[in-house]
């Protein structure tokens, strides 16, 4: 396969990896933020494994099928059989803006992102420039996920999401990375969200809800 | 004088194939649901029978309500010679219009009729009227995003140049922006032409109709134009669809009528293809609540607009 189609295909799946995102955003259901934030990180380790076709690296395989295994499979069903089903979340409620209005400052910021990280201005020799403004509007949109879901399982996709795209852009600027710096940020990445889990469940279970705006009243 | 044959052919072929797509389409939707349904050729038998009829007109309406599908009909024929149809080099009228022009002359056949629904006062007409301007009105932005997604692939909105530039490379073809256009596209295919998850085609519940509403005052000869007005535009939406977006190989060279004629052969097979999209999408969604309609024409909105946006990052 050429460089140049791969450096396509390569764009075809960032492409996919922010249109999930806007999928979570535009949703209301949370079988649906995870099933999107599966399928994202699914095409996430479909872009690394050709990044290591293109380079050749053996540690970059190891990444593609960790990400695969750990966030395509691992964290959704953790999250539906910990979170989801045990809390029995069904309807997002606590959204701080309407569906369209978050979808319209989404698309602002995908621009904002697009205008700040410019691939002209980017260093040359990269397997595919574009990825990157699209990485960093993956990472904007997850926190805007964050900003405008009060649920804390919502702002646990969000802040997933974010991580993935900040994944979206170090295999494409700094694909030659050292293993065990990405097998750090994997480390990091579970340790979190065992953290959330057991933060939420905690939640749930004193205050009965897990709405983060509750958070913000005093209590005895 | 074979590029004026050739664009009567193409004229005729949008006149007279467009009943059969909409016979066909109904056909297909009530076998698929597990019915027998009508035969194909019902909308042609449904002409005839309009055609020979006389039409009661309210004492109340204008000429506006006379004139109203007539105007509707010139402009979908005017919209028949200026797109690729069966032929990929432009014919004789083609300097008409580009895209943009086309979609003003469509969106000049909706104005009329909405028009003529508010013209004899009837209030389901006003509803029907309301409605899809409504709709029109948020359409509108998002089908000019998608031609601007067709500009930023072939640096221009006609709808030839875009035809050859995504025929001619594969990679093109496989462009973000193309891509994220197509879907766009399609879903506003699927709103300008009232179908499901818009609205429901064959629905007869008048409270809940948003197209059909409008043409409810019509009948006898005028109510068969108006008919013929819905299927015209399916088809020719269809046909843009298809051949300037998700195949635009196999139309016949203008050089000859036997080349036409190719392209006509092969138009018709594509519309198979469209035809089938639509109807798997009519029989596996229900139609969406009035207000969610604005979501899924801001998601086809938005799937032009991060088009266009990667189409300025990425270049061609």
């Amino acid at each position: 396969m050429s460089t140049v189609n791969q450096g396509l295909l390569l764009d075809l799946l960032s492409v996919a990896i922010l249109l999930l995102t806007f999928a979570c955003l535009g949703s209301k259901l949370f079988d649906r933020y995870v099933a999107y934030y599966a399928l994202q990180s699914i095409v996430l380790s479909v872009a690394i494994a050709l990044v290591a076709l293109r380079l050749d690296a053996w540690d970059l395989w190891a990444l593609a099928l960790l990400t695969f295994l750990i966030k395509g499979i691992g964290i959704p069903i953790a999250t539906r059989r910990y979170l989801i089903v045990r809390l029995e979340l069904k309807r997002d409620v606590a959204i701080s803006t309407g569906i369209s209005t978050s979808l319209i400052i989404g698309a602002v910021l995908t621009a904002f992102a697009y205008f700040a990280t410019n691939p002209s201005s980017l260093p040359g020799g990269l397997v595919a420039s574009s990825s990157v403004p699209l990485s960093n509007a993956v990472i904007l949109l997850g926190a805007l996920c964050m900003v405008v879901r009060r649920n804390t399982v919502a702002q646990l996709i969000g802040w997933l999401i974010l991580e993935n795209g900040v994944f979206l852009g170090a295999i494409t600027l700094v694909a030659t990375f050292p293993f065990i710096v990405e097998a750090g940020i994997f480390l990091d990445l579970v340790a979190g969200v065992l953290i959330m889990l057991t933060l939420v469940s905690g939640l749930a279970h004193r205050l009965a809800t897990t709405n983060a705006s509750e958070l913000q009243e005093l209590r005895e | 004088m074979t590029s004026v044959a050739l664009q009567i052919l193409q004229s005729a072929i949008v006149v007279i194939f467009a009943p059969l797509y909409a016979g066909v389409l109904a056909r297909a939707e009530a076998i698929v649901q597990s019915k027998r349904g009508p035969s194909v050729l019902q909308p042609y038998w449904d002409l005839a029978k309009l055609l020979r009829k006389g039409s009661a007109i309210s004492e109340n309406a204008s000429w506006i309500f006379r004139i109203a599908p007539f105007v509707a009909f010139s402009c979908y024929l005017t919209v028949s010679t200026i797109v690729p149809i069966i032929t990929d080099q432009p014919l004789p009228l083609a300097f008409l219009a580009d895209l943009i022009g086309g979609a003003f002359v469509l969106s000049l056949a909706g104005f009329v009729t909405a028009l003529a629904a508010l013209d004899t006062a009837s209030p389901l007409g006003g509803l029907g009227a309301s409605r899809t301007t409504w709709i029109g009105s948020l359409a509108e932005p998002a089908l000019i995003l998608v031609f601007f997604t067709v500009a930023a692939v072939s640096r221009s909105d006609n709808p030839y140049f875009e035809n050859h530039t995504v025929a001619g490379s594969i990679s093109a073809y496989f462009l973000p922006t193309h891509l994220l256009g197509v879907v766009a596209f399609f879903m506003l295919v699927l709103v300008e032409n009232g179908r499901i998850p818009i609205d429901n085609p064959t629905g007869s519940i008048e409270i809940s109709m948003i197209e059909e509403s409008r043409v409810l005052e019509y009948s006898g000869r005028e109510y068969a134009i108006i008919k013929w007005d819905g299927w015209m535009k399916l088809f020719l939406l269809s046909s843009i669809f298809m051949n300037v977006f998700v195949i635009p190989w196999g139309l016949g060279h203008a050089d000859s009528i036997a080349g036409g004629v190719e392209g006509a052969l092969a138009l018709l097979g594509k519309l198979v293809v469209c035809g089938l999209a639509i109807v798997v999408i009519d029989c596996s969604f229900a139609k969406l609540r009035l207000f969610r309609i604005a979501e899924f024409i801001g998601a086809s909105f938005l799937f032009a607009l991060i088009g266009i946006v990667t189409g300025y990052v990425i270049g061609r």
